[in-house]
């Protein structure tokens, strides 16, 4: 499958990479591991005038610990996050979730954070070759009036499949996107718009530098669901985070559904109930696990696969299964 | 558009190659320097049928712009044998009956060549994991996670590596 | 139990040193002086009318050498039988799926060709397309065919007589409903062709195909040339399970497109053309009637089954009776009736896969399941009841000769200790069995036998020419393991010459399960032959008699006294200085009823042989989640004789990945107003090497065919087709539900579940 035609641009130094972002602007695209852009590109969904690679930027790739936060270039390949014991140890549902992007022996050494966080929301009806979609009427999101995913909805319902906002949420990230004038830290929460078409709120001209995690003695999980073991995009996700308190009760609580909207979602209310709650309490789980099936299935259409039945009943068990594992944790 | 010379270190040689910018390193292998052995099966990164290594690590060469793939030791399919001596790695894949139409055969090895030179004794489910992103619609994979385990280590209660012997 | 030097061996491929080292060559890799590249331009709509084609803009784009549409075919239709030729090469008057072929260019690079595609103005009337069989047949809207009314394309009847007056006597009769959906070879190689007009104007071919004969013959028919003039070349492979047998659009555009511009042209098809303008399976809905007697012997069977046939005929008459006679060979039945029908639908062409009925197989073992349990006996004891034996008759008269189904069935049942198991694992953990049979071959006239020639090079080794085709299961070396052994000389003496009609004789192609059988007979007879022409010659300077002499190890030998020898090769060269040849020739034809017809006398010798296969399978079901867990699979299967156990079991894995784990768990095509969504890797879930189960026991049980070569069979097939059932045993035995709708996907299991549980 040949990639339409584009100038390729390959900055040395991240102000080169701002400027080059700051005169193409909507004409440029940002080349990381190329993963899900590439692919993109080769079905005709995106023609970038030019492409900026992030290659030699070496400086966007790291992960550290710096005064109660871990912090982790943009560009870090997903190899070194599964890698790191610091990962693994302060923030595991990130771990969990990079372990499931692609396959772990290819997509990884390529593959990048910001990639991950930054792809384009999907729906089998819009993630089709130039020829799937012709001879009917374009979507929503292919510059249309029509949704074939939800009959007579007015606007775009693609879905969110990133395995690593749905953790990194959870976790309560933050994110650092700059551009040649700018720089600005804002809650991962506010990036996602819950617009199908333009899911991210990120200026033309600015770049993702820097995913921020807090680390507050927080554990955390990851589950998801997928037809398959590898090589494929969750159908239904869930990252969850607790913070035990002293007398171990539940002090603070986020749960995030992935997979099931134009979003990850993050469900605050549901999230705050169990604040308080013991960490054995699984009644209470199941009732938090079941809220979140109900809220998050008015989100979902059947756009990614499995039947949308299916996946509805799944966040349940998705998130039951993220908090038993979490607190699992905590208790050992 | 203009094409552009670059070079590229390839299974030990350096290659002047003149190329356009939305070239992937997969088109510039095969059309360009007869390098067939990488296949391009689905054309988007999933099946694994044009994996070579950059640096030892395996990569698709299908989402690799041939630009990106300066500066870095490639290696093909066509670069695991010692000129017409086999790696142990493909002689076991051809003792084990690994091979049936042969088309993921040259990334599938490139994913497993990858696994053994950083854990040459891996167990059953370590090589499933690392061969997971490698689709192979004839064998159901048992011979190749078989021949995996086995090169280099030959096992006296398999049948194949005895015969090899 | 053999003194074979080089058959039943663990012998590894000839064929993989080329393949492990990248050389080994497939159409995509081909390059030829002057070579365009080739696309075609394809129907967006399901269903319309052709009103207009321009060109001249394509014509016009710098770069672009051809364009070809309908007017250059003269009309031409292709369809594998006479009363099936219901497709153009390229669509003239209306189009009928969304993939079908509407024009094709030839251009200097693929973004040309691409961009001439876009060019290509063509002016579509929409009609109403339908997607769903049952209501293609209710249609009241305009034909997809205007010759097939109610849209019905085959209509297979066969009826044993008896059959409602067996019901009467039945002691306990039931009648189920079987749905499954379609599914995809999704061979690693896309579809690919390269051709060209050499100076004697001979058509030269190169494509991954089933049969290469089976290609030449309809290209010679359509450019009107003798079949001589059309060389279809061998080249490597990348997998066919049914889906490359025929002829199809795009290897005559590409030659057409060739013809016009003087030069090769090579189309190379994406992922997505792999998927929906080659073949696919057949979705299905079958109902199973079937009455018993009070030990669940099977009485009288009534089977209807309804397929979505897509767009045109192609295998149509042979797909809609395969899964009757797979049915039909696995179980005696006191008599049945058969109604097939195949509807064409606007959705992409269906033709024979590698499991080619799972809703019609997996539903008949189901039944029996169910039918076991009101007896109270158990699935093991209704199949043995109901197990072909050796020395009957199929329903529709084939003779059945060498036949170990029943052994096939036990050792599975001892290896996986099912009868341990069966309703005594813990909750949501189950156990499954499916039995099969695939016939080795059918009728097919006068391209149903295969010749071979050998000839012997001075320096004492051997060349052999075959038609037999390798798709990838391992065909030329068991050719190269036959001519081995029969001339007594090492496998690397041989040089094969295959799959490549200007050298080869006629042969019936690999998609029928009788490359062994017969082609692999061609060259065991044409091998006898050149051995028995050697022992004459030999004999006279060992003066002994030829009878007493055998070969092995490039010598030959009298038998009695191995001392008393000679180089094969001096042989070789004593004859040639003695002016006497010791090339030979040698055939082999089935002996089968040539008057069987599909549709019109479907009674008669099927083929010679037919194999037989069981497969046992243990699961674990999530309840949660209705995630299947595969914890070991048993497959046996009688082959006759295992040639080479090494590429058996390849072909037992093979079959179990694609019948059983992706085609009963995971593999099914989902659509949008015939628009096919899951076309590419990504979306269509092939298993991969973690999804598959850790253990797999293969058993190879030999009945040693009389008429096969060495005894050998059909080897693999009954394996897929009885994985599929085994799978869909084990998850309903776990579930506690029969499941009557497959693949079985975790929605469904679920679904089941809590249906259950109300």
């Amino acid at each position: 499958m040949r990639l339409p035609k584009f100038n390729y641009l390959g900055p040395k130094t991240l102000d080169e990479a701002l400027d080059l972002l700051d005169t193409y602007k909507d004409d440029a695209k940002i080349l990381a591991g190329g993963t899900d852009l590439l692919v993109r590109m080769k079905k005709g969904l995106l023609k970038p005038k030019v492409l900026i690679s992030l290659k030699a930027l070496n400086e966007l790739s790291y992960i550290k610990k710096q005064s109660g936060f871990i912090k982790i270039g943009a560009r870090t390949p997903l190899a070194d996050i599964i890698d790191s014991d610091l990962i693994q140890k302060e923030a595991k549902a990130l771990f969990q979730a990079c372990k499931k992007i692609g396959a772990i022996s290819i997509q990884h050494f390529r593959g990048t954070i910001g990639g991950n966080i930054l792809q384009d929301n999907r729906c089998h009806h819009y993630n089709q070759s130039d020829f799937h979609r012709s001879g009917r009427q374009a979507c929503h999101k292919d510059g249309g009036k029509i949704c074939y995913a939800r009959e007579e909805a007015d606007r775009c319902n693609s879905t969110c499949q990133s395995d690593g906002a749905t953790a990194l949420m959870a976790l309560g990230a933050d994110i650092t996107l700059v551009s040649k004038s700018n720089e600005r830290t804002i809650d991962l929460a506010d990036f996602y718009t819950t617009d199908g078409i333009m899911p991210h709120a990120c200026e033309s001209n600015e770049l993702l530098k820097e995913i921020i995690i807090p680390v507050f003695g927080a554990h955390s999980s990851y589950q998801r669901l997928a037809y398959r073991s590898a090589i494929d995009y969750p159908i239904v996700c869930a990252g969850v985070l607790l913070k035990p308190s002293l007398k171990n009760e539940i002090a603070e609580a986020r749960i995030v559904v992935g997979a099931m909207g134009r979003s990850p979602l993050f469900l605050a209310q549901i999230s705050s109930s169990l604040k308080g709650k013991k960490l054995n309490d699984t009644i209470a789980f199941k009732k938090a696990a079941d809220a979140s099936m109900d809220s998050s299935a008015t989100f979902a259409v059947h756009n990614v696969g499995a039947t949308l039945e299916y996946r509805c009943s799944m966040v349940s068990q998705m998130v039951f299964q993220a908090l038993e594992q979490t607190a699992e944790t905590i208790k050992a | 558009m203009e094409k552009i010379q670059i070079t590229l270190n390839i299974n030990d040689k350096s290659c002047e190659v003149m190329v356009y910018e939305n070239d992937t390193l997969l088109e510039v292998l095969r059309d360009k320097l007869d390098l067939t052995g990488s296949k391009e099966s689905c054309g988007e990164g999933a099946c694994g049928s044009c994996t070579v290594h950059m640096d030892g690590k395996p990569v698709r060469s299908c989402l690799t712009l041939a630009m990106e793939a300066q500066g870095v030791k490639i290696t093909t399919v066509e670069g695991l044998a010692n000129g017409d001596e086999l790696s142990d790695l493909q002689q076991s894949f051809i003792d084990h009956g690994a091979v049936q139409c042969g088309f993921c055969t040259p990334g599938m090895l490139m994913s497993a060549d990858a696994l053994l030179k950083e854990n040459p004794r891996p167990d059953d489910k370590t090589i499933r994991k690392a061969l997971a992103g490698n689709i192979c619609r004839c064998t159901g994979y048992t011979k190749i996670v078989e021949a995996v385990a086995h090169a280099g280590n030959p096992k006296d209660h398999c049948l194949d590596c005895k015969s090899a012997k | 139990m053999s003194d074979y030097t080089i058959i039943g061996k663990r012998m590894p491929r000839v064929d993989s040193r080329a393949k492990v080292m990248g050389k080994a060559k497939f159409t995509a890799d081909l390059k030829l002086p002057g070579m365009l590249v080739g696309k075609i331009k394809r129907s967006p709509y399901a269903h319309a009318k052709i009103l207009n084609i321009n060109t001249s803009k394509a014509m016009a784009l710098p770069g672009v050498k051809a364009v070809v549409t309908g007017k250059d075919t003269e009309g031409i239709k292709w369809g594998v039988f006479a009363y099936t030729r219901d497709q153009e090469f390229i669509q003239t008057q209306k189009v009928r799926y969304i993939g079908d072929e509407v024009a094709g260019v030839a251009a200097v690079d693929e973004e040309t060709a691409i961009k001439a595609l876009d060019l290509i103005e063509v002016t579509y009337e929409e009609l109403p397309a339908v997607f769903d069989p049952m209501a293609a047949m209710a249609s009241q809207t305009e034909l997809i065919h205007e010759d097939f009314p109610d849209n019905i394309n085959i209509h297979v009847n066969i009826d044993t007589g008896h059959v409602d007056e067996n019901f009467k006597k039945a002691h306990y009769i039931r009648e189920d409903t079987f749905v499954a959906s379609e599914e995809s070879y999704f061979q690693a190689e896309p579809y690919a062709i390269a051709a060209r007009f050499d100076h004697e104007d001979c058509l030269e071919v190169w494509m991954p195909n089933g049969g290469p004969h089976m290609k030449a013959k309809p290209l010679s028919n359509a450019f009107k040339i003798p079949l001589h003039k059309v060389k279809v070349r061998k080249i490597a492979i990348g997998g066919a399970f049914g889906g490359r047998s025929e002829i199809c659009p795009v290897d005559y555009i590409c030659a057409l497109l060739a013809k016009k511009t003087k030069q090769p042209v090579k189309i190379e098809f994406t992922r997505e053309e792999n998927t929906i303008a080659t073949r696919q399976g057949h979705s299905m809905i079958t109902t199973h009637k079937t009455g018993v007697d009070k030990d669940g012997r099977v009485l009288a069977r009534e089977t209807t089954c309804y397929m979505d046939g897509g767009a045109y005929s192609s295998t149509g008459p042979i797909a809609t009776s395969v899964p009757f006679l797979s049915m039909e060979q696995a179980y005696r039945m006191g008599s049945v009736r058969y109604n097939g029908y195949r509807i064409y639908t606007n959705k992409p062409i269906r033709g024979m896969i590698r499991t080619h009925g799972r809703g019609f197989a997996c539903g008949l073992d189901t039944q029996l399941d169910m039918i076991a349990e009101n007896l109270g006996i158990d699935p093991v004891e209704i199949r043995l009841k109901n197990s072909r034996q050796s020395g009957e008759y199929t329903s529709t008269k084939s003779y059945v000769d060498s036949c170990a189904m029943d052994e096939t069935i036990l050792k599975a049942v001892e290896k996986s200790g099912f009868k341990e198991k069966w309703g005594k694992l813990p909750p949501f953990h189950g156990i499954g069995i499916g039995t099969n049979s695939v016939q080795t071959g059918f009728p097919m006239g006068i391209r149903g036998g295969s010749q071979s020639f050998i000839k012997f090079n001075e320096d004492g080794e051997a060349t052999v020419m075959s038609g037999v085709v390798d798709n990838g299961q391992g065909n030329d070396n068991m050719l190269v393991q036959i001519a081995a052994e029969e001339l007594g000389l090492l496998p690397e003496d041989i040089h094969l010459v295959s799959a490549d009609t200007e050298t080869t004789s006629s042969d019936p192609g690999s998609y029928s399960q009788v490359s062994t059988f017969v082609g692999g007979q061609a060259v065991k007879n044409a091998a006898a032959n050149c051995r028995e022409k050697l022992f004459k010659v030999a004999s006279k300077i060992l003066k002994v008699a030829p009878e007493t002499l055998a070969a092995a190890n490039r010598m030959i030998f009298v038998k009695n006294d191995p001392e008393k020898s000679i180089p094969i090769r001096k042989v070789v060269r004593i004859s040639l200085l003695n002016f006497t040849s010791v090339n030979a020739e040698g055939g082999y034809w089935p002996r089968v009823d040539m008057k069987r017809e599909w549709v019109s006398n479907p009674y008669g010798q099927m083929c010679e042989a037919f194999s037989f296969g069981t497969t046992i399978v243990e699961v674990k079901v999530d309840p949660d989640t209705g995630q299947v867990e595969v914890m070991e699979v048993t497959a046996a299967q009688d082959v006759g004789y295992a040639l080479n156990p090494l590429v058996l079991e390849g072909q037992f894995e093979g079959s179990i990945a694609m019948g059983g784990q992706g085609g009963m768990l995971t593999e099914y095509h989902e659509w949008k107003d015939g628009r096919c969504i899951n076309t590419t890797m990504l979306d269509y879930k092939l298993p991969l090497a973690c999804d598959m189960p850790p253990k797999i026991n293969n058993i190879i049980v030999e009945s040693i065919d009389p008429k096969g070569p060495y005894g050998a069979k059909e080897a693999g097939m009954s394996i897929a087709m009885s994985a599929a059932q085994g799978y869909s045993s084990a998850v309903s035995n776990a579930i506690g539900v029969y499941m009557d709708s497959f693949p079985l996907t975790p929605d469904k299991i679920l679904a089941a579940i809590k249906e259950k549980k109300q």
